[in-house]
């Protein structure tokens, strides 16, 4: 009982180190893409609110959004922000980490104003009963 | 008078002992009936429990054990779809129908490349493969 409590405090802390981890993979990866001219908008990944009805088991009590935001370069289209979403989407090993790291709501949003897609990312990968 | 009172002292004695012994032979059968429920009864919990944390624990593990590579995630958001546009065409099973190993090679190419369509590295080796199985000069 107590190694089990203390493993899942392990285990939470190791999470929100890995969570941390991949936003900032994401947007090194992004903003190098920007720079040397291979992406014309340079993409920002962050924590946000989420969507409540779209928890799943392993969802975060809080902050279970993982958006990812269009800055300065050109303002994106809905096709593209669509595009983007689907390729992120297509890439069952990150959604599958994004899923076990707390997140439920997949936000791509343009740099101006709250326009934005947002998935639900449950409907993508069969989660164990 | 004496061994009338010893005779009953003896008999009350033996009253006294043998409705103790009654007593404290019943209730520990009751309390050990009681705690073995209880010990299967834990037992259970802690096995069904443990099951269904490993299943999820399973997935959490194989989710954590593949590698994520964000740069090809940036670079099928902005390019993949010119690639792709250009794959479809070029490599499209109707332009081999004269010839029916090439017909095949492309049919196997072109399954291939709709279902990567939005994996810019993927479609970049299977652009390599076209070149050298089908000949196709892009």
């Amino acid at each position: 009982m107590l190694e089990n409590t203390w493993n899942r405090i392990i285990d939470w802390f190791r999470d929100r180190s890995e969570r941390s981890q991949l936003i900032r993979s994401f947007n090194d990866s992004a903003k190098n893409a920007f720079i040397i001219g291979e992406a014309p908008t340079l993409l920002k990944a962050k924590i946000s609110k989420g969507e409540r009805t779209y928890r799943h088991q392993f969802s975060n009590w809080l902050n279970s959004g993982y958006r990812i935001q269009a800055f300065s370069g050109r303002q994106l289209a809905k096709d593209e922000i669509k595009h983007i979403g689907e390729v992120i989407l297509n890439d069952n090993v990150l959604v599958r980490r994004l899923i076990v790291l707390g997140w439920d709501t997949l936000e791509i949003h343009g740099d101006q104003g709250i326009y934005g897609l947002r998935w639900q990312l449950k409907d993508y990968i069969a989660l164990p009963q | 008078m004496i061994e009338t009172v010893a005779a009953d002292t003896i008999s009350i004695a033996n009253q006294v002992i043998s409705k103790t012994d009654n007593e404290t032979i019943s209730f520990p059968n009751l309390w050990m009936w009681i705690a073995i429920i209880e010990f299967i009864l834990i037992i259970s919990l802690i096995f069904f429990r443990r099951k269904s944390e490993s299943a999820r624990e399973q997935f959490k593990r194989e989710a954590k054990a593949g590698e994520i590579d964000f740069g090809n995630i940036i670079n099928s958001s902005f390019h993949v779809k010119p690639l792709y546009d250009e794959l479809k065409v070029k490599c499209h099973p109707d332009r081999f129908s004269s010839d029916i190993e090439k017909n095949q090679v492309a049919l196997e190419l072109f399954q291939e490349i709709t279902k990567n369509k939005t994996n810019y590295k993927k479609l970049i080796e299977l652009k390599e493969l076209a070149k050298q199985k089908l000949n196709i000069n892009f």
